[in-house]
């Protein structure tokens, strides 16, 4: 017990000791998490902006899609280490080196939810937009992206989560935030101390970042969640003997008597 | 007033959707295109409002071609029913429906302060305003759905096999409901469905396709069963379509027996004499409400001891009754064939009995129908 004790509390001394130091902005582990912050947030977001667009067309040329899809997903299949260093060259120690790859496989997982999300609009629901007198463009803002947005959140949390936890990677090409703690100063040194925190740090933003999706979504779509809870389904039933109901009504006052063969 | 002049749709693989259809749809009315699938009557229908442009011929509402139109707003002024109602997932119950008035550039609290008369008007209640579509069930969705297409009080509603995805008993009411709107509101209605009973019900005139895009008949529905022009017809209006036709005759015109009608006060020797005079094998036994209660039989008042009163008798149950003044011929000849005595009893609105027919009377009012 006070060998498991000893050991948490030390690494929670090192982590208060090494949290930041003044003067010095780029060292200690506050500076490492915000630089992984700020590497997978840019890439998830550069992702997604590519990702809309490339969706849209897919869905409007249907033919365009499975090549894109499996372009997409030869990308995804190169591993990531691979990426970074290929991109060195070019790149050299920017977060571009680490931006440009992630922000590739964001693009991966989410274009086929934002073709899914925008295909699931019923068949009878698009031509009731259409006969309503909804322009193509007014359709795609207003009824077919609208109806899109819960999948396209779900490919969004995979994405930022499989984000976040790649970003560490890059620490082998100089970058990756929390990575670096884990790598430079915990593997090469010997030291769990850094490895602990570097993956609390990790999973906890993993965590916040899914918790803050989850919430957006309630927020944008709470047509998606209305009613799914047993009071609601009691009322769709209400609903359901009330139609019924009317209908015996109706069918009693015999105006009706015997119309059906 | 709609009109179609020779209008065709081809398909660029050479399927003949619909083959120089010329028709004229009548202002305030409801016509209704019915066919089997592959027959074009969805397509007609969708060339009203330019969802499919005609490959020939053309197509005027009011006397203005319809290509002069942009679609979009053409559409805007044109009310449109889907199967399954197309709700929007995403929006509310009064925000779907205020969508046309909306997309028209009203102001968001009139569109939704008329959203709300419909809701009314359609028959649903105002709590349900703020739900989504998929917590009503589906008749609640088509009334949702067809509020919608009258929101910016088009004088043209298109209704395309609006009701054939809810069960028959919800079908039904939605039906009343959509004839009792009618009376109101006077639209020019154009309905598809491939169930001729219920272009017989809804329809003033109803126009039958057949397969390869062919109006096949474009008749009242009384004449449509009457005189259907050929086989085709014949066998799609149905086996039935003699019983069927008997709907559209009030069952007013029958002659009402009142002398087999007895009170439970009156007296076995008293039916007797009636019943045997006149060889009617039933009487009837009625209540001092002049409720019925039941049959009894010229071999049951035989066998009973004179003085005995007829509510002391057992009776034998009376079976389905019919509305005098409302109800047509079919709806006695039903009651007739449900009776256990073979003779439909005729009521009033308040169930009290006005008389009894008997068959001889029924068969010489059909056959005078059929005259």
């Amino acid at each position: 017990m006070t060998a498991a004790y000893d050991w948490v509390s030390g690494i929670v001394d090192w982590a208060i000791a090494d949290w930041s130091h003044p003067g010095e902005p780029d060292r200690g582990i506050l500076a490492r998490l915000l630089e992984h912050m700020r590497l997978s947030y840019v890439s998830i977001l550069i992702g997604l902006a590519i990702a809309l667009p490339l969706g849209l067309a897919c869905v409007r040329w249907r033919p365009v899609y499975p090549p894109v899809l499996t372009g997409v997903n030869v990308l995804y299949s190169v591993p990531s280490i691979a990426l970074f260093f290929l991109m060195l060259p070019y790149t050299g120690f920017s977060d571009w080196t680490a931006i440009i790859p992630l922000a590739l496989y964001t693009l991966v997982i989410l274009l086929p939810n934002v073709v899914d999300g925008l295909r699931q609009v019923p068949e009878h629901v698009r031509q009731a937009a259409v006969a309503m007198g909804f322009g193509p463009l007014r359709r795609l803002v207003f009824v077919e992206v609208p109806v899109a947005v819960p999948v396209i959140i779900a490919g969004l949390r995979v994405a930022s989560v499989a984000t976040i936890s790649m970003v560490s990677v890059a620490s082998l090409v100089g970058l990756g935030g929390l990575g670096q703690l884990i790598v430079s100063e915990g593997f090469r040194r010997q030291f769990d101390a850094p490895i602990v925190v570097g993956i609390v740090l990790t999973v906890g933003l993993a965590l916040v970042t899914d918790a803050v999706l989850v919430i957006t979504q309630r927020l944008l779509t709470p047509w998606a969640y209305a009613g799914k809870g047993r009071s609601a389904r009691k009322r769709a039933a209400r609903a359901e003997a009330a139609d019924a109901g009317d209908d015996a009504v109706t069918s009693g006052t015999v105006s009706d008597h015997g119309e059906s063969p | 007033m709609i009109t179609f002049e020779g209008a065709a749709k081809v398909y660029p693989d050479g399927t003949v959707a619909v083959d120089e259809l010329d028709l004229t749809v009548e202002t305030g009315r409801t016509t209704v295109f019915v066919g089997p699938s592959g027959s074009g009557k969805t397509t007609s229908l969708r060339m009203i409002n330019r969802m499919v442009e005609p490959t020939r011929g053309t197509i005027r509402v009011d006397d203005v071609d319809i290509r002069q139109q942009d679609p979009a707003k053409l559409r805007r002024s044109i009310g449109y029913v889907i199967q399954q109602a197309g709700l929007f997932p995403h929006r509310t119950v009064l925000d779907n429906i205020a969508t046309v008035p909306l997309l028209l550039g009203r102001r968001r609290s009139k569109a939704r302060a008329r959203a709300a008369e419909l809701m009314e008007l359609v028959g649903l209640e105002r709590s349900q305003a703020k739900r989504f579509p998929h917590q009503l069930s589906g008749g609640q969705q088509q009334r949702v759905g067809v509020a919608r297409a009258l929101a910016a009080d088009p004088p043209v509603l298109l209704m395309d096999e609006p009701f054939s995805a809810v069960d028959p008993v919800v079908r039904t009411s939605l039906q009343d409901e959509l004839l009792r709107l009618q009376q109101e509101l006077h639209k020019t209605i154009v309905f598809v469905t491939h169930d001729i009973d219920e272009a017989v019900r809804l329809g003033d005139r109803i126009a039958v396709f057949r397969p390869g895009g062919r109006l096949a008949q474009y008749d009242t529905p009384e004449r449509l069963l009457a005189e259907p022009v050929d086989d085709f017809v014949e066998s799609f209006v149905g086996y039935d379509r003699g019983v069927r036709r008997l709907s559209f005759f009030p069952a007013g015109s029958l002659s009402l027996r009142q002398d087999v009608v007895f009170d439970t006060e009156d007296r076995v020797e008293r039916a007797r004499a009636a019943v045997v005079s006149d060889r009617e094998p039933w009487a009837l036994v009625v209540d001092q409400g002049r409720s019925p209660l039941g049959w009894v039989s010229a071999r049951r008042l035989d066998e009973s001891p004179a003085g005995v009163t007829l509510g002391s008798l057992e009776l034998t149950p009376y079976g389905h009754t019919f509305n005098v003044a409302t109800d047509s011929l079919r709806a006695a000849l039903d009651a007739a064939v449900l009776s256990p005595a073979g003779r439909a009893v005729g009521v009033d609105t308040d169930g009290a009995v006005l008389g009894v027919v008997s068959q001889d009377d029924l068969g010489a009012a059909i056959w005078s129908v059929s005259e």
